[in-house]
Parts: structure tokens; sequence; C-alpha cells
């Protein structure tokens, strides 16, 4: 399947930075609203301290030290990572049909990767030493301790993102700077310092290697790695502990980063009338990953259950019994599965596809692989291996100030958008044109 | 072995530091040989074991190793030799002058060695006694076994003889200022299955394991394990309170400070809190960071007092005889010994039965196949997977103790109020 958008012009690539409507007015103050109520709940977890969050000991306390906050983290570093990871393989592998969503999933991932940072910011009792002990700490501890993997991995896939990025947009603002607003000149210059032309094959083949760096890094070090390491590798927790963690993970933040895109991509659509940019094929296409990346994650799921339960070591078997007996769970698993069902009914019977449906769904979908991940994290501490604890009663529903957390982030993403569709070009020049030949 | 004073060696302040900077050679061996020549000195490391650890990176420094000692026989090395000062001061010029005023016997007060220890800490130099210490191994009380070298400091808890009193609890608490709930000291008090109703109590501490995971998985080594005698312990001027050791600690015992410690920084001691090195350690967590059990950490410093090294709060206070404390390495200690009389007073049929040991004692550790090799070892039965916890014969708000941490921080939390935690 191949669409060709390249009859779409130039002028229709920048409307979102021309245009300025009500509805535009609308999504920032619903933005900035959600930022403000997570702002107004944090600034009394900076007063109080953690204690205003339900989090608690684990032990003989009852509680969970990581519930929500760490939950959602790696939640945004899995739409994060699977956002660059598609855009990545839509360079490496030449698959135009998804090109006017590359640059969408590549900010994405700059705004989850944000959010996954505020995060961290937030989970950690004292966010004033971040600097001042992890960086003089980083060269005997890197070694050793997987939450630093996690930082120095995180850091340097930002800084390739933004590389990415910023390689690509110079190529467009030079070429469309003459429709892009005057009163940010000083930007535009500054994101085009130094460029000429014959730079573009050299950023051409930068570009094709750092995707290629970001596809094998993918399962060695991002999701497929580092994140699901975090939990893996510990010897305390038996529902954490295993081989299956770094497959099931990444196959979460695709399926989360596939949702996330086809969320976005329908939003601008809608907004600017970008029928012909991203055309309905591209959201046909999307599903049906959607529906590959869904049926991994629930085969992933299934390899857990089956091994948690059918002659597993005592600990193991009651962590995966509580798992499978928490109705939670299979409203994660069962928005998942609709996906699947939707995406794999729809491939078949392509008159049913709706883009509507579409977005409806892939909500869902990130509903459910945000629960599927709390509940990991917190029915994961809830049965450790020392089963003398059982007896402690301990609940865990996250609080107010940590569910606004939630929302804030969100806020952050839609801010995050609405602020930089008004700056640079979302969707990249080369999806409506072949690039232009250069005499070097 | 004691820690007192004479034996006292210093962390390497900034000052010396930056002269051992200034110098063309590496500043890090130079450090590291400094702190083990005072180690020497104070008779906690072998001169072999100095010579062995330090040859290597010698020759490839300086080409040739002139300190030049014959390997000693060890029988033979002087417990008070400080010759490894002045062989580390031949290396590096005056410097070893420098660190050895600093060792302190008299020119500066205990006090502001300590400071002088706690700001290189808090530049974050103490990576200099973290990096060696959390690979668990390399440490003078790393090694595990009865004939490791140095200090090890564990404990034998004998759990036919506790009655689940809660009385250790009670100490622990006091001793170290918990907030409520952060039961660094905790008693478990559980039936199993074919024992009938019969209770059973099992006291919980940190285990200081050797092999601790959560010394591995702190990002910042702000929880470490003390080269000197084995303590696992966090250092509150650097800990970022992540919490990943109490995630991968398989014993659940560490306690967050969540808001406001109930008791506040003026009224604790300085000496409860910072330990022979200078750094931050000892007492209550401040809010923010992670705490637990420091086996009395400022007792085997000598700051309560000679008498009271090898001891813990815990231990004194139980009536029962159910916790010894002490040297693992020395078989002459309180743990060992008890162990072993213990033994002796349950012999086995041996004259029927040859192939039998000697004894039928049942001894555990807990959890053993973690693979953490804890440093606590108990007597009597281990609980079963199946054991489940009861209430005991005295409750824990008996002796104005709280069990449920959780509902102590959730009430925090509807009030927003610090103070609660
Ligand atoms: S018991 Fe837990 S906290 Fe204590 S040393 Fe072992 S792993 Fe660390
Ligand atoms: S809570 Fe503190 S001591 Fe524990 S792992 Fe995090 S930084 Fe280290």
């Amino acid at each position: 399947m191949s669409v060709d958008v390249t009859g779409v012009d130039r002028d229709t690539l920048v409307r979102p930075i021309k245009t300025f409507s009500n509805r535009y007015v609308a999504a920032l103050a619903v933005a900035l609203g959600l930022i403000g109520v997570w702002l107004f709940f944090y600034s009394q977890q900076l007063r109080n301290g953690l204690i205003v969050t339900n989090l608690a000991d684990w032990g003989s306390g009852g509680g969970v030290p990581w519930g929500l906050y760490i939950g959602a983290f790696i939640w945004w570093v899995g739409i994060a990572h699977g956002g660059i990871i598609l855009s990545a393989a839509v360079r490496l592998l030449g698959m135009d049909t998804y090109q006017p969503v590359a640059r969408l999933a590549e900010l994405l991932t700059i705004a989850a990767l944000t959010c996954a940072g505020i995060f961290i910011l937030i989970h950690v009792g004292r966010p004033d030493r971040l600097v001042t002990s992890v960086l003089p700490a980083w060269p005997t501890r890197v070694q050793w301790s997987p939450l630093m993997w996690d930082v120095t991995v995180i850091t340097a896939y930002f800084v390739l993102t933004a590389t990415y990025l910023a390689l690509t947009i110079r190529y467009d603002v030079n070429r469309l700077r003459d429709r892009l607003p005057n009163r940010l000149e000083p930007l535009y210059a500054a994101l085009t310092v130094g460029y000429t032309e014959t730079e573009d094959e050299v950023v051409e083949r930068m570009v094709w290697w750092i995707a290629f760096a970001i596809i094998i890094m993918a399962p060695l070090l991002l999701h497929g790695g580092v994140i699901p390491w975090l939990f893996s590798l510990l010897p305390s927790m038996a529902g954490w502990h295993g081989g299956v963690q770094g497959p099931s993970f990444l196959s979460i933040a695709l399926t989360s980063a596939v949702s996330g895109i086809i969320i976005i991509a329908a939003a601008f659509r809608h907004a600017y009338g970008w029928e012909e940019l991203i055309p309905r094929a591209v959201f046909q296409g999307l599903a049906k990953w959607l529906g590959f990346f869904s049926l991994i994650f629930l085969w992933l799921q299934l390899q857990q259950v089956i091994t948690g339960i059918f002659a597993a070591p005592t600990t193991l078997q009651h962590a995966t019994e509580v798992k499978i007996s928490t109705p939670l769970y299979w409203v994660a698993i069962g928005l998942v599965v609709l996906a699947m069902l939707y995406a794999f009914a729809t491939a078949l019977r392509p008159d049913l596809f709706d883009i509507r449906a579409l977005v409806g769904i892939s909500v869902g979908v990130l509903i459910g692989t945000l629960t599927e991940k709390v509940l990991f994290v917190v029915e994961g501490l809830q049965h450790a291996h020392f089963a003398l604890y059982d007896g402690v009663p301990g609940q865990y529903v996250p609080s107010p100030v940590e569910i606004s957390a939630v929302l804030g982030t969100v806020g952050i993403v839609v801010l995050f958008f609405l602020v930089v569709s008004k700056v640079i070009p979302v969707v990249e020049l080369h999806a409506i044109e072949e690039h232009e030949e250069v005499d070097a | 072995m004691s820690t007192d004073d004479e034996s006292m060696y210093t962390t390497v302040d900034e000052e010396d530091r930056q002269l051992l900077e200034e110098t063309e050679f590496d500043a890090e061996l130079g450090a590291e040989m400094a702190r083990d020549a005072q180690r020497v000195a104070a008779d906690e490391l072998s001169e072999v074991e100095f010579y062995r650890r330090y040859h290597d990176r010698i020759l490839e420094e300086f080409d040739v190793d002139d300190r030049e000692i014959a390997i000693p026989d060890p029988d033979e090395v002087d417990a008070d030799d400080v010759n490894a000062v002045d062989r580390v001061e031949e290396a590096f010029g005056g410097i070893g002058e420098a660190l050895r005023d600093v060792g302190g016997d008299d020119a500066e007060s205990r006090r502001s060695v300590m400071k002088k220890g706690a700001a290189a800490a808090a530049l974050g130099l103490s990576g200099l006694g973290t990096a060696g210490a959390t690979t668990g191994g390399n440490g003078t009380a790393g090694a595990g076994g009865d004939d490791g070298e140095g200090t090890r400091w564990g404990m034998t808890i004998n759990l036919n003889n506790c009655d689940g009193c809660l009385a250790c609890m009670v100490a622990c608490n006091q001793e170290h200022n918990l907030s409520r709930g952060a039961n660094w000291m905790y008693v478990f008090s559980f039936e199993d299955e074919g024992q009938g109703d019969e209770t059973n109590f099992l006291p919980r501490t940190c285990q200081h394991c050797t092999d601790s995971p959560c010394t591995k998985v702190c990002p910042v080594g702000a929880r470490h394990t003390r080269e000197e005698d084995g303590l696992v312990l966090t250092d509150y001027d650097i800990c970022i309170g992540c919490r990943y050791c109490e995630v991968s600690c398989p014993y659940g015992v560490n306690y967050f400070q969540w808001g406001e410690p109930d008791v506040p920084e003026s009224e604790v001691d300085d000496d409860h809190q910072i330990d022979d090195r200078g750094r931050w350690v000892g007492s209550r967590p401040p809010e923010g960071v992670m705490g637990k059990c420091t086996f009395c950490v400022d007792r085997q410093d000598g700051q309560m007092g000679e008498d009271l090294i090898g001891t813990t709060a815990c231990e004194e206070a139980c009536a029962m005889n159910a916790i010894h404390f002490g040297d693992l390495n020395d078989p002459e200690s309180d743990p060992n010994q008890h162990l072993a009389e213990y033994r002796d007073g349950q012999e086995n049929d041996t004259s029927t039965y040859p192939n039998r040991k000697g004894h039928t004692v049942s001894t555990f550790k807990l959890m053993e196949e973690r693979g953490t090799e804890p440093n606590v070892q108990f007597i009597g039965n281990e609980p079963s997977p199946h054991a489940e916890q009861v209430e005991g014969p005295v409750a824990y708000e008996d002796v104005g103790l709280v069990d449920d941490r959780k509902e102590v921080l959730d009430r925090g939390a509807a009030a927003n109020g610090g103070e609660e935690a």
C-alpha cells in the first residue's frame, strides 16, 4: 500500500502556522487547565513531601513505595520509545506511506520523554539532589545501578532524537522560509545557522545512521532492555523477575506509541483539514500495526500467565493468581483485545473502517497500557517472595496528587504540540516533495 | 578489634585530594592507598594484603614498586607498624604527611575531622569509599565465612528464646528516634502449617547482606557497604530518595521518610548521626531520604562509649537472650559463641548414627536462595511459605508502636500535614 501525497502543496503544510482559530484557543485553555490542576496539587507535595501521595513502605508498612508515578514513567517512556522506533523504521525501510506522520512521532517522542523525566523528578524524595548526587556518582555507579543505566540511555536517546529532528527541520525551514512568520525570524535563523544545500546529502546519510542506531538500540537498550531490567533483575519480587519482561515491555511500548500517533495525527488532520496530507490509508496502515502489536502484547501476557499458574514456584503462582483475579487487569487486557479485533476486522472489511472509531480504540489502548503498567509495579510490590508480609493489610489507590500528575503531563504533551505546530511544519516537506537534487 | 579513636582512619578530604591531584600521579590510587595504609596502621588490614592490593597498580604508575617490602610472614606483621603510611609518603612526596595530620590524634578534634569528611561526602568524593564497597567482594569485611579478615558485624537470633515481648522494637525505636511505623526492628508473630495454633516469632532487622542488592541498585552510591566492618548504611547526604533500594531488598526492611520526621533534627545528637568516616549515616533519616536498621552504627563506632561497641539496642533490650550481636569473623564473638554453646547443649546420638552431625539444632538464614548472603543467622525453624502472620501476645499498640505505617501515612496524606509521618 503506497499513497502518493506529493500533489499536496506547500501552503497546506504550513497551514497550522498560518491560521489561528477559537478551537486552538480552547485546546490551549484545556492544556493549561490540566497543567494548572497538577501544579496546584504538586505544590502540596513540594510543601509537605511525598506523604501527600498514597505511597508507603512495603513490608511491615503494608504499602507500596513505587506506584502511579513509576507506572506513568514507564508508560511515557514506552510511548517515546515506540514513537522513535516507528519513525526510525519509516526512514530506514523507506516506508513512504507513513512519511506524513514520521515527524509527529518524533515530536511525540520528545514530549513523552519530557513527561517521563517529570515523573522521575516528582517521584524522588530529594529532587534538589538530582544533579548534585547523580553527576558525581555517575562514573562509579553506571556499571551497577539499572536506574543509572536508564538515566544514561534515556538522556543519550533524547539527544539522538533531538539531533534527528533538528537535522531534518533545517531542510524544511530553509525551503519554506518565505511562508513562515517573520516574528520568529531569530529562531529560524538559529535553526538554520550555517545551512547550505550541500549538507543535505550528508544529513540524509546521518539521519539514516541515527535511525539505524535507534533500531539496533531498541531491543537491546531501550524499552526491551534497560527499562524492564529495572524490575526483572531484582531478587525481591516474584511478579517482576524473568526474561519475558523485555519483550513484554517492548510490545507495550509499540502498542502505546502507535495509539498515540494515531490520536495526534487524527487531531491534526481534523483541525487543519489535512485529508489529503494524511490520507485515510495512513490510518488504515497504522490500524494494522496497532492490531499486530496488540497481538504480540497479548501473546506475551499469555506467556506470563500460563507459566505463572501451571506449576510455578509458590510465590510466583501467588503473584500470578492475584494478577488474574484483579478486575482492572482484565479491563486493560480487554481494551487491547478490542483494538486487535477492530484492527483485524477492518483489515478484512475496509468499509467498516472509521478514523473516529480508531481514535476511540487508541484512547482505550492507552488507558489499558497505563493500567497494566501501574498494576505491574504495584501488584509486584504487594506480593514479594517474602510471603510473611502478606498478612499486612495494604491497599494502594493513587491519591489526587498522583492522578493529577498524569493529567498534567497529558496537558504538557498537548501544549507542546500546540506550540510547536505554530513554529515549525509538523509534517515534513519530504512527505509532499521528492528530495531536491543538489549539484554538489 | 576496636574502632576507637586511635584506629579511626579518616576520609581523604578535599584539601588532601587537591594536593594529590596536583602531583602527576594517579590521585585516586594515592587516596586509596593512604586510606588503606591507615587501615594497616589500625591493624584492620594486613600488610600482605596491602602489598598485594596495590603492587600491580604501583608498578603501572611508577614502573617500580619501591615500597620494597619482602612479603613478610603474616605471623610476624607488627600490628602497630605504621611503615605503610611512610611508604605511601615515599611514593607521593609529602602528602602522606598531610594525610596523617588529618588522621588527627590530637591536632584536630574528632568533630572537625568528621565535618571535613562530611564536606567531602557532600562533594561526592565519597564515591571513593563506595565504588569498591558496593562490589561486595573487595571489602575487608565482604568475603563471608568465619575466616574473613577484619570485622563483619552480624547476629545470631535464637527464635527458640523469643517470646514476642517487642522490647527490642521499642528500644530500637527510641534509640534511633524513628518515626511512627518505621520499625527498623520488626517482630513477626506467625503460625505455620503443621504446628497447630502455636505462635512462633521472627525478629527481623536489616540482614546487612554481604551481597546486598540494595547497594548494587542505588544509583548514587548512597546505600553502601562500609568496608571496615560490612555494615550496610545509607548516606543521608547523598540519597535522592528514589526508593530503589527498598524495592530491591527481598526482606522489606527499608522505611522511607515520607514526611517530616517525628523527632526534629535539633533533638538528635551529631554523635549518633555521623560515623567514623564523617558520613551522615546514623539515627533516623531526614525527610525525603531512605532509612533502615544500621546495626547501631553509632555504638560500633564507639560514640556511645567503649563498652557499647559490639552491642545493639535491641540486643540489650532483649531479656530472653534471643539476640546476639557481634563480629561474625571472630570465633569468640557472642553470635558465634551462642550458636556453639547451643549446639553443644543439643548433642545428637552419634554413637548409634555416626554419620549424623553432632547436634540437632536447626539454623537458617532468611531466603538464602536469593543469593544475598545475609549476616543474620537464626536458630529455630524457618517460616514455611505457608506461614501466616497472627496477633502476638503483645500488641504493637500496647507498647506504643504502630504496625501499619500506611495508616499513619494515609492520615498524613489526608491532612496534608507533614508532621504525621
Ligand atoms: S536486608 Fe535488604 S536493606 Fe539490608 S542489606 Fe540486605 S538487601 Fe540491603
Ligand atoms: S533511596 Fe537513596 S539509598 Fe535508596 S537507592 Fe535511592 S538514592 Fe540509594
